[in-house]
């Protein structure tokens, strides 16, 4: 199933990181982890906080860079991966709700 | 290339974004209002539409009412000032990207061929596939499992190797005098000298200098690594946050949080200082004063470094010439101690130690202050 529209998320780091907030379009979104594309300079193995709405629900999850690379436009595609067990399982639910009511 | 239409609420925002547009082969036209927008929507038919937000311009209500009227036009926005929530605001409404300030063409370029293009998020309950790999990736995959096939004769002689390395210990003579610390930052020691007020990144392989900064404003004692920024103490006590960018640029200075410092360590979540001369090791929390969250008694005769092994703080005693191994709920106790043999003799003084994730390095002054510094890897500790 494809959303209308692109879903936007909010990309926050921890403070260690020293970098500024950022944001992107989640191109895919699974249980397992998501793909985004964004103009924040990620790189294989950054940890990040990714904030975004999903069928009304307000998603927070933490998630690390799987793997990143530039595509054709120059942006930045990254494949994240899930690392909070509470909060994936509570997006698989928001999955499964919104998949069924489609 | 396509016609575009350029939404801004300034002359110059339209000037120049249509400078960049025109540059990339763009078609342009400049709106100032709403309403020259969609009468140029309705007669031109353009590919999409930029929005410049701010500066008076209410982005969300103007992509809001150009994709009332056009619900099909992809809309790219503008930010006049870097906001990242503003970004998902404009997002949520229909702005399929969103430009961050200053407009570049290169970005321009990415955003609007992308908002050409564009197309909604797959949902899946799935986990998620693994991105196609390159041929390159295959090849490698190949030639990996071909090396694993090679047998266990290459890797008992690997092993054998690997034991010889591990039990030797190297020495090296740097190009320096006056030493103050030594840090680790995942890739590179980081060699600090107070006397040049200079950093020094080293290869871990052979020592070689792979850059050098000079400090002119401050005099740099001792420094330690997150996973994206480096924190450095200067002389007069001041910790300094900066980002791991070949200026090191500074991004917030806390004014003598750590004074006498001989060593700083980052443990993941707090920042542990050693003051040499009050003997105690303090812990601060990473907040807008680096405020002291406790303080502990150190029991050295002569503190001389800090490091994070990844599970325990170990401090370096220049007289005793030994790493001190503390816990981290009761750093005020020595668990282990491993002696320094290689400063037995006396005619260099250990000024500061780093750990690479198998093996301590330190680094000695001359005692007379006029031989070069000395590094030393030393051998590798039973775990």
């Amino acid at each position: 199933m494809r959303a209308p529209l692109l879903v936007p998320a909010l990309l926050r780091f921890p403070g260690s990181a020293a970098r500024q907030d950022s944001w992107g379009r989640l191109l895919k979104v699974t249980a397992g982890g998501a793909e985004l594309s964004t103009a924040a300079r990620l790189a294989k193995g950054d940890v990040l906080q990714l904030q975004f709405e999903l069928g009304g629900e307000r998603m927070a999850l933490p998630a690390r860079v799987h793997h990143a690379y530039d595509d054709d436009d120059g942006q930045r595609v990254a494949e994240l991966r899930w690392s909070d067990m509470v909060e994936r399982r509570r997006l698989a639910r928001a999955l499964v709700g919104l998949l069924s009511r489609a | 290339m396509a016609a575009i239409g350029v939404l801004a609420k300034e002359a110059a925002d339209r000037e120049l974004l249509g400078l960049m547009l025109g540059e990339l082969g763009h078609r342009v036209e400049g709106a100032a209002r709403l309403e020259e927008a969609v009468e140029f929507a309705r007669e031109r038919k353009p590919a999409g539409f930029l929005i410049v937000d701010g500066a008076g311009a209410d982005g969300e209500s103007l992509t809001r009412e150009l994709l009332r009227a056009f619900p099909l036009l992809p809309v790219v926005a503008a930010l006049k000032v870097r906001d990242a929530n503003r970004a998902v605001a404009l997002m949520r409404v229909g702005a399929c990207e969103v430009v961050a300030p200053p407009w570049t063409p290169e970005d321009l370029k990415a955003s609007v061929s992308k908002g050409l293009r564009f197309q909604g998020t797959a949902l899946s309950v799935a986990a998620a596939a693994p991105l196609s790999r390159s041929p390159l990736w295959y090849v490698l995959s190949v030639a990996l499992f071909l090396a694993a096939g090679l047998g266990a004769a290459s890797l008992k002689r690997a092993e054998r190797n690997r034991a010889a390395a591990a039990a030797r210990t190297d020495r090296w003579e740097l190009p320096v005098r006056h030493p103050a610390g030594l840090a680790f930052d995942g890739k590179s020691l980081w060699l600090i000298e107070w006397f040049t007020q200079s950093f020094y990144a080293l290869s871990p392989a052979d020592t070689a200098v792979q850059l050098v900064r000079h400090l002119t404003a401050e005099t740099p004692v001792a420094a330690a690594f997150t996973s994206e920024a480096m924190w450095t103490v200067s002389a007069d006590g001041t910790v300094i946050r900066r980002m791991r960018d070949d200026k090191m640029t500074p991004l917030t200075r806390y004014p003598r949080a750590a004074p006498n410092s001989a060593g700083i360590a980052f443990d993941g979540l707090y920042l542990w200082a050693l003051d040499g001369r009050a003997r105690v090791l303090r812990k601060h929390l990473v907040d807008r004063e680096l405020s002291v969250l406790a303080t502990y008694p150190w029991r050295g005769l002569k503190a001389a470094g800090l490091l994070f092994d990844g599970a325990s703080l170990w401090t370096l005693d220049a007289a005793d010439r030994r790493l001190m191994r503390h816990a981290l709920d009761r750093p005020q106790d020595v668990i282990a101690a491993v002696p320094l043999p290689e400063y037995a003799e006396g005619a260099y003084v250990p000024v500061g130690a780093a750990w690479d994730g198998a093996r301590f390095w330190t680094v000695g002054e001359a005692k007379d202050g006029k031989g070069p510094a000395r590094l030393v890897r030393h051998k590798e500790e039973p775990r």
